[in-house]
């Protein structure tokens, strides 16, 4: 999403536009919800954080300069909402991590071209990249995610997360050392691979 | 080796594209010598080739149709919640603990400062009914007096706490009586005036007079009755002690008419019953020698 749609969403949202907030959340749904499932490896705890999330956008239209871009406050409000949501659940649910190979988490379907032993190979690897991802911790999960997946700048995740940016870039590049080196050993997934 | 940390920093930057073509120029040559480096860049660029194996998590289509209404439902309820309506509403699928912590709208101070109050009035209730310390049994102080009651026996006083004047004032009554009950019992037709022992009396009137300054000045008002006694009883004994030792019998009967025009006699006693009466009153019966003092002093008073 360019500046200058963030910038048009501002606007509405601050004139009042009565189908602006719906259009909104329907525009960023998706980015909301994936960033709270990457923090958090639940979807019912993602459902609620992301709602939360809006709730608290509706509650601070009035605050939402004119113009202004509204990615990296969202974002903000995103990831200290499961910051918090995970502080207060006081545990980190790993043995309720779903099993990516058993659970249709993704839309993607598999390529029927592919063949089984691909679609099993692919499901193995995407098993082990979430393994990987549960492992490092929450701040460079967060800036790995939006960087890969949200295609955000180091300068706004360094705004979003409320860090610098030369600790940003750190971030990014110890989250890819640890992925990096938990993932060496995928080459086990091709093949006759481990399948789930 | 300062350079290789520097342009590792920057390969995430370099894997993604964030790099200006300068920089991106300056890297390329970098590890172009580097061979350390160079692994570090490209073990890098096949995690980010991997990752891409991986797409974002995404749930079905019919899940996101239904969002808005679910959060349109929740933000109604809350607001509604916020505002106490929140009759006939339960539950909602998106509920989290997010949402749990809300379903109180009393503060927790709220809940404390009570929980304070009962245990004050609890503690108040204890202290009052359970922890009262038993009633003390009334101090008995026997006080002996400085001359002998008439009938030889010791005068029990009663009280929580006889007070020093207290006590001073009713041994000045005790002998101002038994000193009036000889002038005014004597018979100066029978007997000879002499035979009172004048100069003694006198000289116990002149001390009971000496006293009476004392006492006065020491009640302050505090009892109103007993000071107006111990004035006229001062009159009296002046009167005594300023008698002369050739006074003829015309000077008793005087002493005699005061003693009786002023009832002297009579609002000792009844100085002596209204303290038997108050100390009854704080719990504590006369009881026999108090009984047997009362009755002989209104008989005294009867024969005066």
């Amino acid at each position: 999403m360019s500046r200058k749609e963030e910038a048009r969403w501002a606007d509405r949202l601050i004139a009042g536009d009565p189908s602006g907030f719906r259009d909104f959340v329907e525009a960023y749904k998706r980015k909301v919800y994936g960033l709270a499932y990457e923090m958090t490896r639940n979807h019912a705890d993602a459902e609620d954080i992301s709602q939360v999330s809006f709730m608290k956008v509706h509650r601070s239209i009035g605050t939402i300069q004119p113009g202004r871009g509204l990615n990296t406050w969202l974002y903000q409000i995103v990831y200290h909402t499961s910051l918090d949501h995970i502080r207060k659940k006081s545990f980190y649910p790993r043995e309720a991590l779903p099993s990516i190979a058993s659970e249709a988490l993704f839309n993607e379907p598999p390529d029927p071209a592919a063949g089984p032993e691909r679609a099993a190979e692919a499901a193995c690897l995407r098993r082990r990249i979430d393994e990987a991802l549960a492992k490092v911790s929450e701040r460079e999960r967060a800036v790995f995610i939006l960087r890969h997946y949200h295609d955000l700048k180091l300068k706004e995740i360094a705004q979003a997360l409320g860090v610098s940016l030369g600790a940003a870039k750190s971030y990014l590049f110890r989250s890819l050392r640890k992925l990096q080196k938990e993932l060496a050993d995928t080459e086990t997934c091709l093949g006759t691979g481990d399948r789930p | 080796m300062k350079r290789c940390h520097y342009w590792r920093n920057r390969i995430p930057e370099a894997i993604y594209g964030d790099l200006d073509i300068k920089t991106r120029e300056k890297l390329d040559r970098h590890l172009a010598v580097c061979e350390r480096c160079s692994d570090v860049y490209s073990g890098m660029a096949v995690t980010v080739r991997k990752m891409d194996a991986r797409p974002a998590p995404d749930r079905p289509p019919q899940f996101w149709e239904s969002y808005w209404d679910r959060l349109e439902w929740r933000m109604a309820h809350e607001i509604g919640e916020s505002e106490g309506a929140r009759a006939g509403r339960k539950g909602h699928p998106a509920g989290g603990p997010l949402s749990r912590h809300r379903a109180f709208s009393v503060p927790r101070w709220a809940h404390g400062a009570a929980a304070a109050m009962v245990f004050l009035t609890l503690g108040i209730f204890i202290g009052r009914n359970l922890l009262r310390p038993p009633a003390e049994p009334p101090l008995l102080t026997r006080v002996m007096p400085s001359e002998p009651a008439p009938g030889g026996q010791p005068v029990l006083e009663t009280g929580p706490a006889a007070s020093p004047l207290a006590i001073r004032a009713s041994r000045y009554l005790k002998r101002s009586r038994v000193l009036l009950l000889a002038v005014v019992n004597s018979d100066p037709r029978a007997e000879d005036v002499f035979s009172l022992n004048l100069p003694l009396q006198k000289k116990t009137s002149e001390e009971l007079v000496k006293e009476a300054m004392v006492l006065k000045k020491e009640f302050r008002s505090s009892d109103r009755r007993l000071e107006r006694l111990i004035s006229d009883l001062e009159t009296i004994l002046l009167q005594i002690a300023n008698l002369k030792s050739d006074a003829g019998p015309s000077a008793v009967e005087i002493i005699k008419a005061g003693v009786e025009s002023r009832d002297i006699l009579f609002k000792i006693d009844l100085n002596v019953v209204r303290r038997s009466a108050g100390k009854s009153i704080v719990g504590q019966s006369p009881g026999p020698w108090g009984e047997n003092r009362n009755q002989a002093n209104v008989k005294a008073a009867a024969k005066a």
